[in-house]
């Protein structure tokens, strides 16, 4: 065997078994700690600083006092003695995310908000969102990346050299796989420390496998949803890992601990409106179908989950949903409580399904409860229009 | 390729940072630089031009042998000093008075029109840089013009600073680590060309009595260190060389 192909095995050998990063995992950071500025932890710090100020300033943070007060004081309870290093930024955004950048600041999305049942689901949530700052993940995983590409590029070399080029391609794709099952570690372990954090801030930890379980059900029904292929998935399978999690949800003692769900339902109800329409606007009709069942049963205003419904099968036009869609905004008109454009879109639906008497009647319903509607001209042209 | 952020279900991606990567790459090797004036006349103002300096954004980085751009606190401090006072040199044999923009010091609030024109231009400047500098995103409508804006709400900035015009700074310096030097040494053994690290950057100069970009400059080099002031200030007068004032 020559040399070089000698090297080559003994790389791949380093390479396949993550060994090359010889640097051990940082340690938890301590309350109030910063990094040197000549440090990695500091150029890390450096680049997410300027994201940070973007979405600082960005016109989808949601500036309400209240929810800014309240989704902080769930962070802070959780954060404990890191209360003070984090900065919560909440935004506008439809689906299920939140994040945690490696120098203390994170995003939570509103449609994590519109998701969540109980305060204590967005607690594990965010419990796990700390642990990756508390564990330095963002540190460890570029460290991990560097050490393994470094290797990787010399592998390379070598094996093209040594005329076996297509073993470093092999070896690129362990790189890639070894890469993100480094970063699923570091989402499991996040999801361990964040069950452990929400117990001792006194939330149900039965909260947490629910939530992954509502996140199943939401991707399964998804329009646009592609099985990914597991070796590359940066995360887990929500499946395995909400077994994890109620596996040892079920050890720890829930006697005393709350869920929070009325606390939560008080602080978020009067947004939904809001969030739906920006949920809407996804147009994955089969997610926000699952997201309308489950503010159905935890008790949403009907008159919003009706008219919702009601604009998912109108938006939607496959067969019977104009039937659909009539039925409920008519339903949502019935409870007394629907928004306006309940009659406005009853109204088009009824015109498109060549009912003019009914179309005219509700288009008339919504000028006669919105005066001051912005698009009165263009709803007067269609009531000349309709026969 | 730094990951920002960790996220539970789905991982934010770009393909812009990595396009305005490319722009900028695209000339490197010996410094270069390429750029536009505005269609039609050249700038007009009486007497010495005030220019508005805005804070440059500057950031220093490690390139790793297999090519991640680690970003380096400490170096960017230097380069950005460095720079600072480059652009004070050479700015000085221009007949202009400057004046340097001051970030409120209460915070970035969203509503602050400055924070938002600056964020303006960031996203003007990159599609400039796409769209002028890479050939095959050349918009049909700007193909033969240079005519980009940030809008007449610019001249709030003019008014405030007492300013004709305001002037940003971009750049992005990297340098081989021990790793990549060994690679580019091993490369050349096998005849294959392994670039090192580069310097990078544009220069942009706003009429703030309408907000219109007159002139843009890219600079491009395989050469070069902010962290040395002396060939900061090279750079410097590199992506200024051609300014119209």
């Amino acid at each position: 065997m020559s040399r070089v192909a000698s090297i080559g095995q003994a790389l791949a050998a380093c390479l396949l078994t993550a060994a090359c990063a010889t640097t051990p995992p940082a340690e938890k950071i301590a309350p109030g700690q910063t990094p040197a500025s000549n440090s990695l932890e500091a150029g890390l710090w450096m680049r997410v600083e300027r994201s940070e100020q973007r979405l600082a300033t960005s016109g989808r943070l949601v500036r309400d006092p209240a929810l800014n007060e309240y989704v902080r004081g769930i962070v802070c309870r959780l954060a404990a003695d890191y209360c003070a290093d984090i900065r919560v930024y909440v935004v506008r955004a439809a689906g299920f995310n939140a994040s945690m950048a490696p120098n203390g600041y994170m995003s939570v999305w509103t449609g994590l908000l519109l998701r969540a049942e109980n305060e204590a689901q967005v607690a594990f949530v965010l419990g796990h969102e700390l642990e990756h700052y508390l564990k330095r993940h963002s540190l460890n995983q570029w460290r991990d990346l560097r050490a393994k590409t470094d290797a990787l590029v010399f592998f390379q070399i070598a094996t093209a050299v040594a005329g076996v080029a297509p073993l470093g391609y092999v070896a690129q794709i362990a790189v890639l796989g070894s890469y993100f099952s480094f970063s699923r570690e570091q989402e499991r372990a996040a999801d361990g420390g964040g069950l452990k954090r929400m117990v001792a801030a006194g939330y149900d930890p039965r909260a947490a496998p629910s939530i992954w379980n509502r996140l199943i059900e939401e991707k399964d029904a998804s329009d646009d949803y592609e099985r990914p292929l597991i070796f590359f998935s940066t995360h887990p399978a929500s499946e395995e890992r909400e077994k994890t999690l109620a596996a040892r949800a079920a050890e720890i003692d829930s006697a005393g601990k709350t869920l929070g769900e009325s606390e939560f339902q008080a602080v978020t109800a009067s947004y939904r409106n809001d969030w739906l329409r920006d949920e809407i606007r996804q147009r994955d009709f089969g997610r926000l179908e699952v997201v309308l069942d489950h503010l159905a049963a935890n008790g949403t205003d009907p008159a919003l989950v009706f008219y919702y419904r009601g604009e998912l099968y109108r938006l939607r036009g496959a067969e019977d949903d104009a039937d659909k869609a009539i039925e409920a905004y008519t339903a949502a008109i019935d409870t007394g409580g629907a928004p306006p454009e309940a009659h406005r879109a009853l109204g088009l639906v009824y015109w498109a399904e060549d009912r003019p008497a009914a179309a005219r009647a509700a288009l008339e319903r919504y000028l006669a409860s919105r005066p001051g509607a912005e698009d009165r001209t263009m709803i007067e042209y269609y009531l000349e229009r309709i026969p | 390729m730094i990951r920002a952020t960790q996220c539970p279900i789905s991982a934010w991606r770009s393909v812009t940072p990595i396009l305005v990567g490319v722009a900028l790459l695209l000339a490197a090797g010996c410094a270069q630089t390429k750029s536009f004036l505005t269609s039609g006349a050249a700038p007009e103002h009486t007497g010495t031009a005030r220019i508005l300096l805005m804070a440059p954004d500057i950031e220093v980085a490690e390139l790793t042998a297999a090519g991640l751009l680690e970003p380096k606190k400490d170096w960017t401090i230097v380069a950005a000093s460095n720079v600072d006072l480059a652009l004070d040199e050479v700015l000085a044999a221009y007949d202009t008075s400057i004046v340097k923009y001051k970030a409120d010091d209460d915070g970035a609030a969203y509503d602050d029109p400055d924070i938002q024109l600056i964020k303006l231009h960031e996203a003007v400047g990159t599609t400039i840089l796409l769209h002028k500098y890479i050939p095959a995103l050349a918009l049909p409508t700007k193909k033969d013009t240079f005519d980009w804006s940030l809008g007449e709400g610019a001249s709030a900035l003019g008014q405030k600073y007492q300013a004709d015009y305001a002037l940003f700074i971009y750049l992005r310096d990297s340098f081989s680590s021990g790793g990549r030097v060994a690679l580019i040494f091993v490369g050349a053994l096998f005849g294959v060309g392994v670039p090192g690290g580069s310097q990078v950057g544009f220069a942009s100069l706003v009429d703030l009595r309408n907000g219109d970009i007159v002139w843009f400059n890219r600079l491009a080099s395989g050469t070069g260190d902010l962290r040395d002031p002396k060939l900061a200030r090279e750079a410097t007068e590199a992506l200024l060389s051609k300014i119209p004032l």
